[in-house]
């Protein structure tokens, strides 16, 4: 899902950065508010935790493979906020470090791998309140809607940018981005996604690791 | 706390698991892709702007996949806790 470098026109690029940094900018300040002696290892660590899930590629048919990426886990705990910073932080690591996922391209990876994810999982927990597949659904809704968000940033690059007839960046429209991005998540890593996020959460909360002060 | 550190110690163990698949992720394509498929790259994703990543595609010159795999793993956990600890510290409450 990590858009790479070339594949996003530069006003493309220009208008997800733009977009990313106020939302950066308040996740930071949400992120501040919540750090303290006992969350601030736990939040850490699942931070890295979803590096390491995110290491996992799982291949599936049709010849390409995916990850779980570990946001919806952070936001049902932590909140949307606090989870869109620590999947960022994650990306930009995995961009700088691991060329996984481009530099010019980190707004778009960060609104749709961290953002998008964890407010739909969170909202949809949110909704379903505490029945047990709570975790499962909104874990794989999260990761269905980033896929949605990835099929619209490279579905509309053959739209927007093109020289005489040929695409410049990403060249595929959406009648075919749609299908492969939001298809192959919805039935494989969303529902990866879905699994780890409910396992892991009866795991945290069975071993009163951290109880959500909200709930 | 602790409780914690044990399934990401499985993981972390594990983590060579995700070196089986050879397939790429779908739009994550090498440019011959493209030539294949199209007959020409597009000229962005030609000339597409590169960083100098340290250990690109989680691999490190010299050491074999797995090692690197796991090498990877390590230097991303630390970066990560380097940050919570170093910035995190001085932001919390």
């Amino acid at each position: 899902m990590h858009i790479p470098d070339g594949y996003l026109s530069p006003l493309t690029c220009v208008v997800t950065y733009a977009a990313a940094l106020p939302l950066w900018v308040i996740a930071f300040r949400k992120l501040k508010e919540q750090l303290d002696e006992t969350t601030l290892p736990l939040i850490a660590s699942l931070s890295a935790l979803s590096f390491i899930i995110m290491m996992f590629n799982i291949p599936i048919p049709g010849g390409t493979s995916g990850h779980a990426v570990g946001a919806g886990l952070i936001a049902i705990l932590f909140g949307p906020w606090v989870a869109s910073l620590c999947i960022s932080l994650v990306l930009f690591v995995q961009a700088l470090v691991f060329a996984d996922g481009g530099v010019t391209t980190f707004g778009a990876n960060a609104l749709l791998m961290a953002f998008a994810s964890s407010f739909v999982t969170y909202y949809i927990f949110i909704g379903l309140k505490n029945k047990a597949l709570a975790p499962y659904i909104s874990g794989w809704a999260g990761t269905v809607a980033s896929s949605v968000v990835l099929s619209i940033f490279l579905g509309i690059q053959p739209l927007i940018a093109t020289l005489d007839g040929q695409p410049l960046y990403f060249p595929f429209d959406f009648s075919l981005t749609f299908p492969a991005v939001v298809g192959s998540h919805a039935l494989f890593f969303g529902v990866v996604e879905g699994i780890f996020t409910g396992i892991a959460y009866a795991y945290i909360i069975k071993n009163k690791i951290f109880t959500r002060a909200s709930l | 706390m602790k409780k914690i550190f044990y399934p990401m110690l499985v993981l972390f163990l594990l983590v060579p698991l995700g070196l089986l698949s050879e397939n790429p992720a779908w739009a994550e394509w090498d440019n011959e892709y493209y030539q294949e498929v199209l007959g020409y790259i597009p000229e962005g994703i030609k000339n597409a702007f590169t960083t100098q990543a340290l250990m690109p595609d989680y691999t490190f010159a010299g050491l074999n996949d797995i090692a690197s795999y796991y090498l990877s793993a390590l230097l991303g956990i630390v970066l990560i806790f380097g940050f919570f600890y170093l910035v995190g510290k001085k932001i919390a409450r």
